[in-house]
């Protein structure tokens, strides 16, 4: 056992930092939202889901089959990036609109709204098993798409004996700097001001000449692009996707918003990294099957000690 | 005529919060509306800013109809409110929580943010503090600095001294005469209403949704009813 730890505690660190950024990524839209809305949009692992396959359209459309490297890889990366981004964000936007929105208007309850997003999830997943991928990708709604692979696996260098391979770098750098961006854009543009000011009190931000409703479109557009580069990097590292591939990543997404402290942005990702971590190394000693109950044993003692996680609710304490 | 408010209905749901409520303000005055809790004091300023749906009536501005500009473009038009208590940005600093007012204005506002500094020094001390972490009085008087930032032409104050401390509570009356008389006409609630009429040109008295009084402040200061149901009677000029 302890052979085993030592063996395999790098190599799990390396890919739970990996698995970590993506969860950092799509809690990042759990979070927002709820801090702006109090709303847990459970559809969101649905604008992942859309995230993926746009990315997927991307290789199809440009005729990957292989391996790329130097400028045509990143070239094909920015690419994916770039598409799947708009994909998952306008569908973010649309998915408020039509879910969200009217409720919203009509002051329904908010247990309408969390009904009106189950909904909004299953439409979504049916959508794309019964129409977009039969019709666009050509292939059976229901079963596992695989991926060719873009970026080989070799290794840049090691830390002691864990490998750390281009497409490690690739995801973390690429999720780091999407999260940097993001918190510059909350924290210092005027629009991220009123996001922050609406998610601490809206009867003061409309006071202030704040629009709750650009601020909500703005919400679910920046929530949505951060699921779709999610997107982008799964299908690039995992190299498969699904018209359901959004359920589970989606709700250990919205575990890891949960652990960090629901609405709070930095604590989104701190709770990201934590369960891809937790989950690799827990894999180490129970096998890797294990992974998805580590994950919510982890959550559930976290809740019974800290039952605002661990950096606290709410994006009022964004800088904090 | 800055600000009419005329024969305005306001619901929550099916019961009715405001039935019929008619009053003026014009440029330069302090204008009072007492009344006791539930009377419709903070729906009426939230009706005016428009915070409230309107079910029935008018609320004008500057001779404009402004009854279906949205709440948030009735600030730029000059209508700053200080919401009631603390509604304040618990997670921004002084400084930022200042900004805000100014988030739909153009142009440098460092004049004006000197200008709130200088009429509360408390706050200049406290510019970097979190708004959460300020006492009672001191988020009192960030809301009211606040709206100042709006640059507004009538400032709606929502009970500018609940819960504050009797010294606290003169010191705000004084910041309140000095915003207008530096030209911010005024529309203050309030419960305590010895204080307001004190300070006040005019006064409406609300009851139940509906103006049953009104008349210069003076003259309410000694009109037995007002006094005996809102300045506790004889003690009340004590």
């Amino acid at each position: 056992m302890l052979d085993d730890l030592s063996n395999q505690f790098l190599p799990s660190t390396v890919g739970g930092l990996a698995a970590g950024a993506i969860f950092a990524l799509l809690a990042l839209g759990y979070t927002m939202v709820y801090g702006v809305l109090r709303l847990i949009n459970f559809a969101h692992s649905e604008i992942f889901m859309i995230g993926t396959f746009a990315s997927l359209f991307v290789l199809t459309t440009m005729g990957v089959t292989g391996p790329l490297t130097g400028f045509a890889l990143i070239g094909m990366l920015l690419l994916m990036l770039v598409v799947s981004m708009a994909a998952a964000g306008g569908a973010a936007v649309l998915l408020e609109q039509v879910a969200y929105r009217p409720l919203r208007k009509k002051g329904a309850s908010r247990l309408a709204a969390l009904i009106s997003a189950i909904g909004a999830s299953l439409f979504l997943q049916e959508f794309f098993a019964l129409v977009v991928i039969p019709a666009v990708f050509d292939k059976a709604g229901r079963n596992t798409t695989g991926v060719p692979r873009l970026v080989d696996r070799d290794v840049v260098f090691t830390i002691g004996n864990a490998n750390v391979r281009t497409d490690h770098i690739i995801v973390i750098v690429a999720a780091i700097a999407m999260m940097v961006l993001l918190d510059q854009i909350v924290n210092r543009s005027r629009m991220g001001r009123g996001i922050r000011a609406t998610a601490q009190d809206p009867e003061a931000a409309v006071l202030m000449g704040v629009n709750i409703d650009n601020v909500v479109r703005m919400t679910f557009l920046l929530g949505g692009a951060m699921a779709g580069v999610a997107g982008m990097l799964y299908v690039m590292e995992y190299e498969v996707t699904q018209y359901n591939e959004g359920f589970v990543l989606g709700i250990k997404a919205f575990t890891a918003a949960v652990l960090g402290g629901i609405g709070n942005i930095r604590g989104a990702l701190l709770g990201g990294f934590a369960l891809g971590l937790i989950e690799n190394w827990g894999a180490i000693f129970l096998g890797s099957e294990w992974k998805d109950v580590i994950a919510f044993i982890v959550l559930v003692v976290v809740l019974m000690f800290r039952p605002t996680g661990i950096l606290g609710e709410s994006l009022q304490r964004a800088r904090a | 005529m800055l600000l009419e408010v005329n024969d305005i209905h306001v619901y929550y749901g099916k019961v009715a919060a405001l039935h019929g409520v008619t009053l003026e303000v014009s440029e330069g005055e302090i204008v009072a509306l007492i009344g006791a809790n539930g009377a419709g004091k903070t729906t009426t300023l939230k009706t005016i800013s428009g915070l409230r749906p309107l079910a029935r009536g008018r609320v004008r501005f500057q001779g404009e109809d402004i009854s279906k500009v949205p709440a948030h473009k009735r600030v730029a038009l000059g209508i700053g409110q200080a919401p009631e208590g603390r509604g304040i940005f618990p997670g921004m600093t002084v400084q930022e929580n200042l900004l805000m007012g100014a988030y739909g204005r153009k142009g440098d506002v460092s004049g004006d943010l000197a200008q709130v500094y200088e009429i509360f020094p408390r706050l200049a001390e406290r510019k970097s503090q979190y708004g959460g972490t300020m006492s009672g009085g001191e988020q009192q008087m960030l809301t009211i600095g606040r709206a100042l930032m709006t640059n507004p032409k009538v400032l709606l104050l929502d009970e500018p001294s609940m819960g504050l401390a009797p010294m606290l509570v003169a010191q705000i009356f004084d910041i309140v005469k000095e915003i207008n008389e530096r030209g911010t006409t005024v529309l203050l609630v309030e419960q305590n209403a010895h204080q307001a009429l004190q300070l006040a040109h005019r006064a409406y008295v609300l009851e139940t949704g509906a103006v049953v009084k009104s008349a210069p402040a003076s003259d309410l200061l000694h009109d037995p009813e007002v006094r005996a149901a809102y300045l506790g009677g004889d003690l009340g000029v004590a």
